[in-house]
């Protein structure tokens, strides 16, 4: 009970504090459109027939569906990098202390924040993505007794990528390099724009660092190219073993973030 | 009864040397302070910027671990049992921060309270009650961003007692207050502990509310207790001057010495000064010298226009003490 009124407390916060205008929604779901419009005409310039390089690895008509999954789960992981990073700003005003002063469950915590500010984030252009994946593929080419899944790995990828982050933040008020670090990475090698498999090793490598790697390619399996889960059981076994990882490294760091804070008295420096 | 025994707080700091190069260096901010904190007891902690206040009231409020001794809350320990204990203890500091300004007062203590468990019914009527004891009922629905800094440390008072703590630690609560709402926090904080049986720890800079509150005082310096008694107690070993000065006709010269001469008789040394409304007596003593005084201006016969005693105040021991401490 207590976790789930600690997870509340933080959602319900998130809320009132960081999505308190209209504007801010409409910056959320202009922000996303805009980049996926962007990238959208960016490649229409080459040539995408079949005999394009892509061709070999997903059907250059399908262009539009590819990346509207891609940048619904990057929408979904950037936000979260966003909101970690806001971390920052509970550590200038000292309320980051006072939570921590609080019996409240640290996880319950890190998660809520996650959760909070991920459902706020993306809901506008989740609906976009779904009115568009309609509008594009039409009603026979998307799987959509998948789309429910397919949400619910996202979500759930999501918030423990987040989690993670929240974590790191606290552990550090110079954590802001992993917004430079996470920002164009995530985006080029994750298969948002481009498939994995076009990257060379050493860029595959890099893609498979990231969880929206996995998550993108059981998003696409499920909803665009109408595989069963069985088909998809080597990314998504995949997927787990990194989730799991983080979660383990949340709950080490998050026990770390902590102590150290009590010996060092780092949580009120900013 | 909350007790720190020999506790020590030591950070390790970086120092640049050059571009480079970082030398560590040991901080001892608290070096072995003993102190205790019972029931419906209001306790004051003093000291000079830097003496180790706010390191303590950390310490004891399971922010930051001893680096070595003990504290023990109602038989719990504050290392091993932080935890539980968060739910007994809670600190407010002054100043307008730790709060979020865009929630509205009311938001703000029902996400602090959620995080102390509350939930429902209990919750909404925890902090109804508390906006009523600090009279926010006005601003309850309003952000804190319009908050004056008094109503912003009202709201902190209430944040404070939202787990209805045993122990509140309060780390310059009136600091940068109009009189009449630090007057009225004052009360507060007294009816916490007389009504409410609250253990509380106070840092002031302010030494008269300090005096006005405190049963005990501890003073600190360089993280070392210098001293610990009741104000009065403290105020007695430390200021040796007492003094009272009177307004009286105006004396000639030998008069003036025959009672300079009485008075040192009786261990009390006067001067006196001639102003346009008379003679000016500037009397001092390591006593409260009044009753003395009195029986001598009596004795001479003489009238007095104007009578100011100077009773030393918590201020003063404060004062003297740093004095002897940089001698």
């Amino acid at each position: 009970m207590n976790w789930i009124n600690g997870m509340w407390a933080e959602m319900v916060k998130s809320h009132q504090h960081n999505f308190h205008s209209k504007m801010i929604y409409l910056s959320l779901f202009f922000w996303p459109v805009l980049l996926f419009i962007t990238s959208y005409f960016a490649l229409k310039p080459f040539d995408l027939g079949s005999t394009s390089p892509i061709a070999e690895f997903f059907d250059p008509d399908d262009l539009m569906l590819f990346l509207l999954t891609g940048y619904l789960g990057y929408i979904f992981f950037w936000s979260l990098v966003q909101s970690a990073w806001q971390t920052s700003y509970e550590r200038q005003t000292g309320t980051l202390e006072l939570i921590f002063l609080t019996p409240v469950s640290r996880l319950a915590f890190v998660y809520g924040r996650a959760a909070g500010n991920l459902f706020e984030a993306v809901w506008l252009f989740s609906v976009f993505t779904v009115l568009m994946l309609v509008i594009v593929g039409g009603m026979q080419s998307i799987v959509w007794s998948a789309l429910p899944l397919a949400f619910v790995i996202l979500i759930v990828s999501a918030v423990i990528w987040g989690g993670f982050l929240n974590v790191v933040f606290l552990f550090s008020r110079d954590a802001s390099f992993l917004f430079t670090i996470l920002e164009e990475p995530m985006e080029f090698f994750a298969g948002i724009r481009l498939p994995v498999a076009a990257f060379p090793v050493w860029g595959k490598v890099i893609a498979y660092i990231f969880p929206l790697t996995f998550v993108l390619e059981m998003i696409r399996g499920l909803v665009v190219e109408g595989k069963s889960f069985t088909e998809l059981l080597s990314p998504f076994a995949w997927l787990v073993g990194i989730l799991s990882l983080l979660f383990l490294l949340t709950i080490i760091l998050l026990n770390k973030a902590e102590k150290n804070a009590k010996e060092t008295g780092n949580m009120v420096l900013f | 009864m909350l007790e720190a025994k020999a506790i020590t707080k030591t950070y390790t700091v970086k120092q640049k040397q050059g571009w480079f190069k970082r030398e560590k260096q040991q901080v001892h901010a608290v070096k072995g302070i003993d102190l205790t904190i019972e029931p419906g007891e209001i306790v004051g902690l003093l000291g000079l910027n830097g003496a180790g206040k706010t390191t303590t009231i950390k310490m004891l409020s399971t922010l930051l671990s001893p680096s070595s001794g003990t504290i023990t809350i109602d038989g719990h320990d504050a290392v091993q049992d932080a935890r539980y204990l968060k739910q007994m203890v809670n600190m407010i500091a002054g100043g307008e921060r730790m709060l979020y300004f865009r929630l509205t007062g009311k938001e703000n203590l029902a996400f602090f309270g959620r995080l102390y468990g509350l939930n429902g019914k209990e919750l909404t009527a925890r902090v109804n009650a508390l906006i009523k004891l600090v009279e926010l009922e006005d601003a309850q629905d309003l952000p804190v961003e319009r908050y004056s800094k008094g109503m912003k440390q009202r709201l902190q008072i209430a944040r404070g007692l939202l787990n209805q703590p045993h122990y509140l630690f309060l780390d310059e609560p009136t600091l940068g207050l109009d009189a009449p709402i630090a007057k009225q926090l004052r009360s507060i904080v007294k009816d916490l502990a007389m009504e409410q049986n609250k253990g509380v720890l106070l840092t002031s800079h302010y030494l008269e509310e300090v005096e006005e509150l405190c049963d005990r005082v501890y003073i600190i310096d360089k993280g070392t207790v210098m001293m610990h008694d009741t104000p009065a107690n403290i105020i007695n070993t430390v200021v040796l001057d007492y003094r009272v000065i009177v307004t009286t006709a105006h004396l000639n010269e030998t008069f003036k010495h025959d009672i300079i001469k009485t008075a040192s008789t009786k261990q009390l040394s006067i001067e006196f000064y001639d102003t346009g409304d008379g003679t000016v007596w500037e009397v001092t003593a390591s006593f409260d010298p009044t009753q003395v005084f009195l029986d001598i201006i009596m004795t001479h016969h003489q009238p007095i226009f104007k009578l100011e005693m100077k009773m030393p105040k918590l201020e003063d021991a404060i004062l003297q003490l740093a004095k002897e401490r940089s001698a």
